[in-house]
């Protein structure tokens, strides 16, 4: 069971939330103008990497805030978590997790 | 029931677990181990959204007669009205009074300013679980953290109960209140009576 | 009495059924992942093309990533016209294997019945049954009696939350033995001189300009004249390293198995809306599986509130289950589409093929998908069989879309 730190009201169970998949894809300003391969690229193709992720998580059944969050994928340990405006925080080898 | 259909709107209302009255009653189990559960019918709920710290957030307050809650966890009461922390710029006003006049003078409290003041009376129903064995009750099927040094007298989260999505308030030292949506009130109102049924046969050790 | 020994002697059994060789410099075909679809693709590669100057290229153990942790249900009773020919032709490659291989890897084709609870799943049922009979694959639609008969351990009673209504019944479906099918996959190909080579891990791919010449590996580097990717939850890795992407996201999928039962479960049953499929193996445990977590991830490993959704589901089908007993889970790391179906054909690098995307069902696919991955890789072109699936497809809007047959694992 991941213990989530939302960013309002603290460490839940993940059952209280949703997974929102990868962070920082931002819907295309003009869509219309995007090539199939672009509009493809948007659509379908994802980061998914075996390490730190950068991914949106909603506090369903708590605030409904969303918020981003850095994971491991490997260990599923949470390094850092941060609101929807702000851009990943760079995180080195020594920093300690987010709890 | 001719009275009834001549008296108008109010008397027709029925409450969400109306229907289960007797069946609080039976499960009622006094003493050491004990709980009880009824529905506080018909309170007044209100939906209010505002910045947090602005001007409208405290009028807001001013209406109620103490300031809107600051942080998860929190409540605030002032004599028939508690307001309930649910996010940042989210509270739910539970009230024994009537929505009116209380609901126009929220609306008017915010005025233009960006947020909400909605009517969500019937949206959910009060449960009321009390007595020394509520919390173990409760943590039966809450996977939030209920000790009292983190869930004192006077907290609200929402989270869930089994599957359920509902605001958890421990109104009193061991009294809690549950608001589910009035749509889930039955099943919570059973699995609470479904957890219930150990307390008053023999404890196992 | 005779002095001498009257036991028969014991038959010649071989110390290993494969060998485990260094790599070469070169080969003509890499496969990389060593799973069950890696090492189908070497023996089709060896016996269909005549190529065996190749190698399969496995970073753990043979067969220890999904292969190992799959709840091994084989069937072929999908919707869709381009899924129901490449699984349905993977059916009749398993009826023929035992033999081929010469190793019992214990197929048993005891059915599969997908369990209907509400008026749309009868809707969903009896059109696939109908899509199925159109494309020569088994199928009946069953009443919720006719289910009771074929599986009398199923509650059908009207009085539960979600009554069974009805069901689909594949009769050629079923399980087989997970890894011996890769023992038996892996001792063929050792016999026609592949190199398996375990504790292999690509770790970079050497290019000459967007042609892949060959791989970096943690025992050197091995030059080839085509590279194909095999490696499930880890092909995201492969692409990355190769300088692509590939639209599929790694989640972890949970399995369990209970202690050893008597045999009670005749069959395999599905049920989309009561949310578990389950089988009972050779040896008595009840396997069963259901949903993803819901994030990505590569640990093996998930929640477990996950496991107790689907033991609650399990008991509501069938309360002779309420007594056993829950003796291990696991996790494997499933690649999962966005249409629930694979993607087999070439990469933006030239001669690197990939094969991904099976998510929640690759094993039933194994033969069918080492079939094709093979004509690929040998020809340069898809087989027909994989034409509909390739990568192109996501951008022409041509997608396969098979959440439903796929929806228990969700």
């Amino acid at each position: 069971m991941l213990l989530i730190p939302c960013p309002h009201c603290g460490p839940r169970n993940e059952t209280e939330f949703h997974y929102g998949g990868q962070a920082h894809v931002a819907y295309p300003d003009r869509p219309d103008l995007l090539s199939d391969d672009e509009w493809a690229e948007y659509l379908f193709f994802r980061d998914n990497p075996k390490g730190l992720f950068a991914e949106r998580w909603v506090h369903g059944t708590g605030c409904r805030k969303w918020f981003n969050v850095v994971r491991d994928t490997v260990t599923y340990r949470i390094e850092a978590v941060y609101r929807l405006d702000q851009p990943r925080p760079e995180l080195t080898a020594t920093t300690g997790g987010a709890r | 029931m001719v009275d009834q259909l001549l008296s108008g709107p109010a008397a027709l209302r029925r409450s969400p677990l109306a229907h289960l009255a007797d069946a609080f009653a039976g499960a009622d189990v006094t003493g050491p181990r004990g709980a009880a559960l009824r529905e506080v019918p018909f309170q007044t709920m209100v939906g209010l959204r505002a910045a947090p710290g602005s001007a409208s957030a405290t009028a807001l307050g001013d209406v109620l007669g103490a300031p809107l809650p600051g942080r998860v966890g929190q409540t605030s009461v002032s004599g028939d009205h508690a307001t309930l922390w649910l996010a940042p710029d989210e509270w739910l006003v539970v009230s024994g009074a009537e929505p009116e006049p209380l609901v126009g003078a929220l609306a008017e409290a915010l005025g233009q300013a960006r947020g909400a003041v909605v009517d969500l009376s019937a949206n959910r129903t009060v449960l009321e679980l009390t007595g020394p064995a509520a919390r173990a009750v409760l943590e039966k099927g809450c996977p939030a953290d209920l000790h009292p040094r983190v869930f004192g007298t006077g907290s609200a989260i929402a989270t869930t109960l089994g599957p359920v999505p509902l605001v958890l308030w421990r109104s009193g030292e061991e009294c809690y209140r549950l608001l589910p949506r009035a749509s889930f009130a039955d099943y919570v109102a059973r699995w609470l009576l479904d957890a219930m049924a150990e307390l008053g046969l023999p404890e196992v050790s | 009495m005779s002095t001498t020994t009257t036991t028969k002697p014991l038959p010649e059994h071989p110390d290993w059924l494969w060998h485990n060789p260094d790599p070469k410099p070169s080969y003509d075909a890499i496969v990389v992942g060593g799973g069950g679809h890696g090492i189908a693709t070497a023996y089709y590669l060896a016996k269909n093309h005549g190529l065996t100057n190749i190698a399969v290229l496995e970073k753990g153990w043979l067969a220890g990533g999904n292969m190992a942790r799959n709840t091994t249900i084989i069937r072929s009773n999908y919707l869709l016209d381009e899924s129901a020919a490449i699984y349905e032709f993977a059916l009749k490659l398993w009826e023929q294997l035992p033999e081929e291989l010469d190793y019992d890897f214990l197929f048993s084709q005891r059915g599969v019945l997908n369990l209907a609870h509400t008026l749309q799943d009868v809707r969903e049922g009896t059109r696939r049954v109908n899509a199925n009979k159109l494309n020569g694959v088994d199928a009946d639609w069953l009443s919720a009696d006719e289910v009771a008969k074929v599986c009398p351990i199923v509650n059908v009673s009207p009085d539960l939350r979600y009554p069974v209504l009805g069901g689909t019944f594949q009769p050629r479906a079923g399980i087989a033995k997970h890894d011996h099918v890769a023992w038996a996959f892996a001792r063929a190909c050792d016999r026609m001189g592949v190199d398996i080579i375990q504790n292999c891990e690509v770790t970079d791919f050497v290019k000459d300009g967007n042609r892949v010449v060959g791989v970096e590996t943690n025992r050197g580097r091995i030059l080839a004249g085509r590279v194909g990717l095999t490696a499930a939850g880890h092909s995201s890795v492969l692409a990355a390293r190769a300088g692509f992407r590939l639209p599929v996201q790694s989640h972890p999928l949970q399995a369990l198995v209970s202690e050893l039962n008597e045999p009670v479960h005749p069959t395999v049953v599905m049920s989309n809306h009561v949310h578990v499929y389950v089988s009972q193996a050779h040896k008595g445990e009840l396997v069963m599986g259901a949903g993803v977590d819901s994030y990505t991830g590569y640990g093996q490993r998930g929640s477990f509130h996950v496991i107790e959704h689907q033991m609650a589901a399990a008991v509501e089908l069938f309360p002779i289950f309420a007594r056993a007993h829950l003796l291990r889970t696991w996790g494997g790391i499933v690649d999962v589409s966005p249409d629930a179906s694979p993607i087999i054909g070439a990469t933006p690098v030239e001669n690197l093929f990939v094969n991904c995307g099976w998510g929640t069902g690759g094993f039933k696919a194994t033969p069918s998908a080492g079939w094709v991955m093979a004509h690929t890789m040998a020809t340069g072109e898809p087989h027909p069989l994989n034409v509909p699936f390739t990568l192109e497809r996501f951008v022409t809007g041509a997608l396969i879309d098979e959440h439903g047959a796929a929806a228990v694992a969700h």
